[in-house]
């Protein structure tokens, strides 16, 4: 294989290359072509370039995703008094809630209100209502804690 | 290349999806810790705001753990999170644009000041002066450049990710080397 074809799939490759995903032998070949022509040694530089300078993640993403996430796959447990104040009394209070149809009839958040679908509401970490489960589906002690909390937290309460 | 089938201590997504599927938590977080790098990627790409891609993230996984029984084995976890994500990210940037709007209408524009990018340039490295040069170019091209240099994805999984063709992903992302390299002279 000559130079000129050589380079189509050296470029292809450079992504891989300089991330360290290229199997031995395609590795090779691109440092062997990138060492006689001057086009890819270019684009390497660039691609290099690109790949120092790459955005990531913030460290704690993937904690604060991987609990969101489970939060929201054991509903039940959820802190309830984690909730914002409006959203904890509309859950109470059964504002807004059909809980059978499963629709936002109120104004509460409304991104979050477009963005609901068909199903249960469920609540997330950060405490804003993004479909929770029905207050029936929560035992007595944790209905408890839950009144509780909004008496504890309303104006003129006992805390 | 690209194509995902890890297989180190917690096994190849296929598996984890299968105990995930069944409620095991360890699967759930072993896909979070795996993937939420690239998904994030993804969401800075298509907003380029840090706090709104990792709100896009998390979004992403809620969405796609609580579809996960519908999730078909034969496709890759990774491309469909990542299709979910791109999903995600489009519906926050309609969001933040219709914000702006909002919020320009009453506001007059801010000008940018000791912010000329022929200036700054010149101090910065080479490597962030070619990460600000990247953000210059057509959306699809900038796009297909990130995903394939940043996150290592292949043609294939950023076509699905912009809308297009394996093909035109490719397209693209030549396009967009090119016109980087012209760009930094
Ligand atoms: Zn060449």
């Amino acid at each position: 294989m000559n130079t000129q074809d050589r380079c189509a799939e050296v470029r292809e490759w450079l992504p891989d290359h300089v991330s360290a995903r290229l199997d031995a032998e395609r590795d090779r070949l691109v440092r062997e072509h990138t060492e006689v022509c001057a086009e890819c040694r270019a684009e390497l530089e660039l691609i290099g370039l690109l790949r120092e300078s790459r955005p990531k993640a913030p460290a704690e993403l993937a904690d604060r995703v991987a609990r969101a996430a489970l939060g929201r796959r054991r509903p039940v447990r959820r802190p309830w008094w984690g909730l914002s104040a409006a959203a904890v009394a509309a859950v109470a209070l059964g504002i807004g809630i059909a809980s059978n149809e499963g629709r936002v009839t109120t104004t509460l958040q409304d991104d979050l209100a477009a963005e609901f679908e068909e199903g249960e509401f469920w609540v997330s970490d950060d405490g804003l209502l993004a479909g929770a489960p029905t207050l029936e589906e929560l035992t007595d002690d944790e209905l408890a804690a839950l009144l509780d909390e909004l008496v504890a937290e309303s104006p003129g309460g006992q805390g | 290349m690209s194509e995902d089938r890890r297989d180190d201590a917690e096994g190849p997504d296929a598996r984890l999806v299968e105990r995930a599927r069944a409620g095991d938590e360890a699967a759930l977080t072993a896909l979070v810790r795996r993937h939420s790098g690239v998904a994030f990627g993804v969401a800075l790409s298509m907003t380029r705001d840090e706090d709104i891609a990792q709100d896009v993230v998390q979004d992403a996984f809620i969405k796609a753990f609580g579809a996960l029984d519908g999730f078909r084995g034969d496709a890759s976890f990774k491309s469909w999170l990542l299709t979910i994500t791109a999903n995600e990210a489009r519906g926050a940037l309609r969001k933040s644009r219709r914000r702006r709007e909002t919020a320009l209408a009453d506001a007059p524009e801010l000008v940018a000041s000791g912010d000329d990018p022929a200036e700054a340039a010149v101090t910065a490295s080479e490597a962030e002066r070619a990460r600000s040069r990247l953000a210059e170019l057509p959306e699809k091209q900038r796009l297909s450049v990130a995903l394939r240099v940043d996150e290592g994805l292949s043609f294939r999984e950023i076509g699905e990710i912009i809308g297009s063709s394996e093909g035109a992903a490719r397209v693209n992302y030549f396009h967009g080397i090119r016109r980087l390299r012209e760009l930094m002279g």
